[in-house]
């Protein structure tokens, strides 16, 4: 069979959000690549700037479902920036907590999926049992398995009496006796070696040139960690931790990073409980920003989240913009998935923990002539009105 | 570490003797913490009427409706409010009932909230 | 009399109407273990413990609307379910089901039916990949590409495995063998190597984790099978139950020892080797992940085929010391 085209997605059992990938494949391998974005598109930035702020804080929750406590601590601090508040020390290190749990369940739902993308079934039941524990923990700490609504400016909502703390200790003891045997069966079953080892390799120099972020690129040896960067909410206090890196950068590296970064995120929890400060959760945060904008950032399960905020002294702001993680890594994967297998192509791209609904933003498709029409609200508005009118639909 | 053949068949056969993890649902259920967030229950005996609640709700599913007003013999003017809660609406994020003054919305513990009809979401608290 | 009997047999048991539920049962079996492996339930409802649940899909799917793509091959494509159906129906009629003895025939036993049913049980793979050809879709062109790739890989082990016990008992009949191993039961432990082997390549040839190669569900979306619906897609489903069955079988009668006694007791022994080889099938798919095409083709010629060679070899040396 001469190259041919292999369309994978938008629809396809591989990809658990929408993207179009095109594959040039000769055979079983992989000759070129190519991706097209925007499947996910919502209209979140938009709609932030026709909703206060309080109100943006939970549209920015829902822009992902596992990354959603991140988006919200990032734009929480960002409008705290603006507004010149400081959240007390208890508050900081409850923000921190609920970012090392929501760590947690993300890292043992990704060992699961990448499990059932090689076709190891059991492995996927296995971690998905145990991350029930972490999310009975999330549901008594903040009300509900996902979308935890826990941060607000000037602190967090809901604070944690003895009991809870308790409880969230043995759930942590649990998972921290369970999970070392995932990274046993990750570097010791024959057959799944044989899928992961070797696949997808990534070399430093180019993590470093495609800006690979996150778990992805600390795997391929780049230490680079915004906790210890840039440290954010009770990062700033010297929670104690390691970073975690791997000198492998192929798929077998990014199951033992993300399998370590969990033990690391146990031990944070565990310091953060035993050591929380007393005192409030929040102060008071004024309903009207100051002018002003700011850059705000931290460390999502995938990598490093940055928003941008615009302010102009209202209510409501005047621009805000998401850069998610996977948006960072999409070059990367291609790079690893040219010249490999076409059997490599789920693992590969499951590798990066991929999160469409984090990463999709508008899509500009330029004219190859080279035509690039930039269209206004009122445009887009009214194409789309035409778009249906011409298919007999009335709006 | 070294490759082992079958490395997860011992864990895998101690699995035919314990009890399945599955909840059989909706013929068992587990219970929802205190403090699961629920729908929103308003008091009218408590609510002035302050429409917070409706200001701050990200997904407009509260309304607030005066009732009644009356004024007795001193002069004091008391209203009555009833608040339309759109249950197909709500996000279930909990920012009315912290946001309210007088804590007259409380959260309740109620998940099963699917209906085949639009209508039946539409809840008044009068 | 003799047609009333054919008949039976071919229709009641060991045909037709036999194979057709013990499928099901033995598909309910796989479900339930491989549930219980992975700590869940598996089918609970319909039925008493889910015994229903394959019968259910099976109905499901026969009801279900059958769609034929415009691109595809439709004679072909419409003939590829039945005619694999049928040889896996007609290889269940050779296995011996009952014990090879003067007074109880069995239903079909001849001299080399071990060879028929070995190649009758082949022919499955030939239609998996005119399913995939004829089916005018690429995904269920590289499936059906994958199946003879993995044909390559798993077919030589299959016949040299399941050549030793023949070379042991000295006949190309498998009542025969089956009675030579009833006789002398301790030979049973010379073909070890050939036992694995064999239940490995029967795990390749029903196209089940870590050799699901073919129809991998995250990598080309159902392979051969992708483009078929309906009825055709139930027949498939029920032919690789059935393949199981007489996969299973073939094996208990070649290395267990077979299903003497008669009738009844005959009926037990089957029911019985057989579960055990599901058993070992169903902990095999629990424990691994999927192999890619090329691990699998090396894996087989450089583990599976020596292996299945040095049984060989110790069978002969045994054979020939034993004499």
């Amino acid at each position: 069979m001469s190259t041919f085209i292999l369309p994978v997605g938008p629809q396809h059992p591989a990809l658990k959000e929408p993207t179009s990938f095109r594959f040039l494949v000769d055979g079983e391998t992989v000759v070129d690549a190519d991706l097209r974005l925007g499947y996910n598109h919502r209209g979140i930035e938009k709609g932030c700037e026709e909703r206060t702020y309080i109100q943006d804080l939970y549209l920015l929750e829902r822009v992902c479902g596992i990354c959603s406590n991140v988006h919200m601590t990032v734009f929480a601090q960002g409008v705290e920036k603006l507004m010149g508040i400081e959240p007390p020390k208890r508050g900081l290190f409850i923000r921190c907590l609920m970012g090392e749990l929501e760590r947690v369940h993300s890292h043992l739902l990704w060992l699961g999926v990448a499990g059932h993308e090689v076709g190891f079934d059991t492995f996927f039941m296995y971690t998905w049992r145990d991350r029930e524990i972490v999310e009975d923990i999330l549901e008594m700490v903040s009300g509900n398995r996902v979308n935890y609504g826990m941060q607000t400016f000037g602190g967090v909502r809901r604070d944690l009496d003895e009991m809870q703390i308790r409880k969230v200790l043995d759930g942590i003891a649990a998972l921290k006796a369970r999970t070392p045997y995932y990274l046993n069966i990750g570097a010791s079953e024959p057959t799944l070696v044989a899928r992961i080892a070797g696949v997808g390799k990534l070399p430093k120099a180019k993590a470093l040139e495609l800006n690979a972020a996150g778990p992805t690129t600390r795997a391929s040896g780049v230490d680079f960690d915004v906790r210890k960067d840039d440290p954010y909410a009770g990062f700033g206090e010297h929670i104690p931790f390691n970073i975690v890196t791997d000198e492998g950068g192929d798929v077998l590296a990014r199951v033992v990073v993300r399998a370590k970064e969990l033990m690391e995120s146990y031990n944070i929890c565990e310091y953060i409980l035993k050591n929380l400060p007393s005192g409030e959760i929040r102060v008071k945060a004024p309903r009207k920003v100051p002018e002003g904008e700011v850059v705000s950032r931290a460390e999502a399960q995938r990598g490093e989240c940055i928003h941008y905020i615009r302010s102009n002294g209202t209510d409501k702001p005047d621009r805000v913009k998401v850069r998610a993680p996977t948006l960072a890594n999409w070059p990367a994967t291609l790079y690893m998935l040219r010249g490999g297998y076409v059997a490599d192509i789920p693992i590969v791209m499951a590798a990066i923990d991929p999160c469409l609904s984090c990463t999709d933003r508008m899509a500009i498709i330029t004219d190859p002539k080279g035509n690039q029409k930039v269209w206004n609200w009122e445009t887009l508005r009214q194409y789309g009105i035409d778009f249906y009118r011409k298919r007999g639909i009335k709006l | 570490m070294s490759l082992r053949l079958g490395a997860m068949l011992p864990e895998v056969l101690k699995h035919l003797f314990k009890k399945p993890a599955t909840v059989q649902y909706p013929f068992e259920k587990i219970g929802v913490p205190k403090g699961f967030r629920g729908s929103p229950v308003m008091d009218p005996n408590l609510c002035i009427g302050c429409q917070l609640c409706v200001k701050d709700c990200p997904s407009e599913a509260l309304e607030i409706h005066k009732e009644s007003e009356s004024t007795d013999e001193a002069g004091k003017v008391a209203k009555r409010f009833s608040m339309t809660f759109y249950l197909d609406r709500c996000s279930h994020c909990a920012q009315c009932a912290e946001i309210c003054p007088k804590k007259a919305i409380h959260m309740n513990t109620e998940f099963e909230d699917a209906a085949f009809d639009r209508g039946a979401l539409k809840i008044v608290y009068k | 009399m003799d047609i009333l009997k054919i008949f039976l047999y071919l229709l009641v048991y060991p045909g037709l109407l036999f194979l057709f539920v013990y499928s099901t049962f033995v598909e309910w079996v796989d479900r339930k273990l491989y549930a219980k492996f992975q700590n869940r339930m598996g089918p609970m409802h319909t039925g008493s413990h889910g015994l229903l649940q394959p019968i259910a899909d099976f109905v499901k799917l026969m009801a279900k609307e059958d769609i034929v793509p415009k691109e595809a091959d439709k004679k072909l494509f419409n003939a590829v379910p039945i005619l694999a159906l049928t040889s896996v129906l007609t290889a269940g009629l050779l296995l011996p089901v009952w014990h090879f003895s003067d007074t109880f025939q069995s239903a079909t036993s001849f001299q080399g039916d071990i060879i028929v049913i070995a190649y009758l049980l082949s022919l499955p793979s030939f239609a998996y990949f005119l399913a995939g050809w004829a089916s005018a879709s690429m995904y269920a062109a590289i499936g059906g590409v994958r199946v003879l790739t993995l044909l390559f890989a798993y077919e030589v082990p299959m016949f040299l495995a399941i050549l030793s016990p023949a070379v042991m008992a000295g006949s190309w009949r498998m009542a025969e063998i089956a009675a030579y191993y009833q006789a002398h039961p301790w030979h049973l432990l010379i073909n070890i190597f050939a036992f694995a082997v064999a239940v490995i390549t029967l795990q390749a040839k029903l196209e089940r984790v870590p050799f699901d190669i073919p129809h991998a569900e995250t990598e080309v979306v159902g392979g051969a099978f992708t483009e078929y619906s309906g009825r055709k897609l139930a027949m498939f489903r029920l032919l690789a139950d059935i393949q199981m069955v007489v996969g299973a079988g073939m094996i208990a009668a070649l290395f267990m020892g077979g299903f003497p006694g008669g009738l009844i007791p005959g009926f037990i022994w089957f029911i019985l080797k057989t579960l055990i080889v599901v058993f070992i099938l169903a902990a095999m798919r629990a424990v691994t992940a999927r192999l890619r095409i090329d691990q699998m083709i090396s894996f087989s010629w450089k583990w599976l085929a020596p292996l299945a060679l040095l049984q060989l070899v110790i069978v002969i040396f045994l054979k020939g010391y034993l004499q």
